[in-house]
């Protein structure tokens, strides 16, 4: 393939990135800043959650509860270690 | 991504039903078509990408007041649409038993996700002809995943419509739109994020993207 070729991956992804930031900026900027389940209610005239905030790291927080959280992906942690012991990659 | 943030009692129990028989059909064939193939790697492929998915998909980035990754592209493009059909409804049931998203919606978000890693994974394989590039093809297979799931998402919800809402079915649309270019934001740093990763691992284990595979 030509170097040409080889870009056009990388060319064709920037615009798309391009576009997709533009236009997300733009729908941003119309709706305001809120939760992802705040979005999701005002968007089909639903009224807005009240719930509380949950703790948060740097902005970072959970959905669902985090202890029920932590055991599921202990299990699949171990699920994972099982699985790779019995039948490798 | 596209997953859909609605409370139980949304959808009316006739449109639950119908999402849920939907999603185990597509489950149904999944598994069938999966007893034919012999690849016990996979496996091991599958239960990663699970893990990894699960873990991501409960944590909210302060990005537009909140948004989740979810990752379906990456099972797409590593374990393909059959396996990934089996990660995707293990996630959405495991989810959904921590306390993110509902019971009666886990069909519709089926659904949705199933179309990401489909969509994903046929645009990965598309993206051969065009590039070498992994980092590209997977940036793109992800564009179009999450692209397709919130078309899918878009149409699920004003398919089913909602209970107890007084708006018309274009303005519902007219919602939706904005929610999902807001959502294709978060699709920008997905589709980065997997690009990097599809391009590591065809670098360090070219022989597991299931997208390679002829």
């Amino acid at each position: 393939m030509s170097a040409f070729g080889e870009n056009k991956g990388r060319i064709i992804f920037g615009a798309i990135l391009i576009i997709v930031i533009i236009a997300s900026l733009a729908a941003y900027q119309l709706t305001g800043h809120m939760s992802i389940e705040d979005r999701y209610n005002t968007a089909v005239g639903l009224p807005t959650s009240q719930e509380e905030e949950g703790g948060t790291f740097h902005g970072f927080s959970m959905e669902g509860n985090p202890e029920l959280y932590l055991i599921v992906l202990g299990v699949f942690c171990a699920g994972c270690y099982i699985a790779y012991k019995h039948f490798r990659i | 991504m596209a997953h859909i943030h609605l409370e139980d009692g949304s959808f009316s129990l006739f449109w639950v039903l119908t999402w849920w028989i939907i999603a185990l059909c597509i489950v149904g064939v999944a598994l069938f078509l999966l007893r034919s193939k012999n690849k016990p790697e996979k496996i091991t492929i599958a239960a990663f990408v699970t893990a990894a998915a699960f873990a991501i998909f409960q944590i909210q980035i302060p990005i537009a007041g909140g948004v989740h990754l979810n990752l379906t592209p990456l099972i797409g493009i590593l374990t393909g649409p059959v396996m990934g059909t089996l990660v995707i409804f293990i996630v959405n049931i495991f989810s959904a038993a921590i306390g993110h998203g509902g019971w009666g919606l886990i069909g519709a978000n089926v659904i949705v996700n199933f179309t990401e890693v489909l969509v994903a994974w046929l645009t990965f394989r598309a993206m051969k002809r065009i590039t070498t590039d992994l980092f590209s093809q997977a940036g793109v297979a992800t564009f179009a995943g999450l692209f397709a799931g919130n078309l899918v998402m878009i149409a699920v919800i004003l398919v089913s419509g909602i209970q107890g809402v007084h708006q018309t079915p274009a303005q519902i649309l007219a919602g939706l739109s904005l929610l999902a270019a807001v959502n294709m934001g978060v699709a920008a740093i997905e589709a980065i994020l997997t690009g990097f990763m599809v391009a590591y691992i065809g670098k360090v284990k070219p022989d597991i993207l299931e997208g390679d595979r002829k």
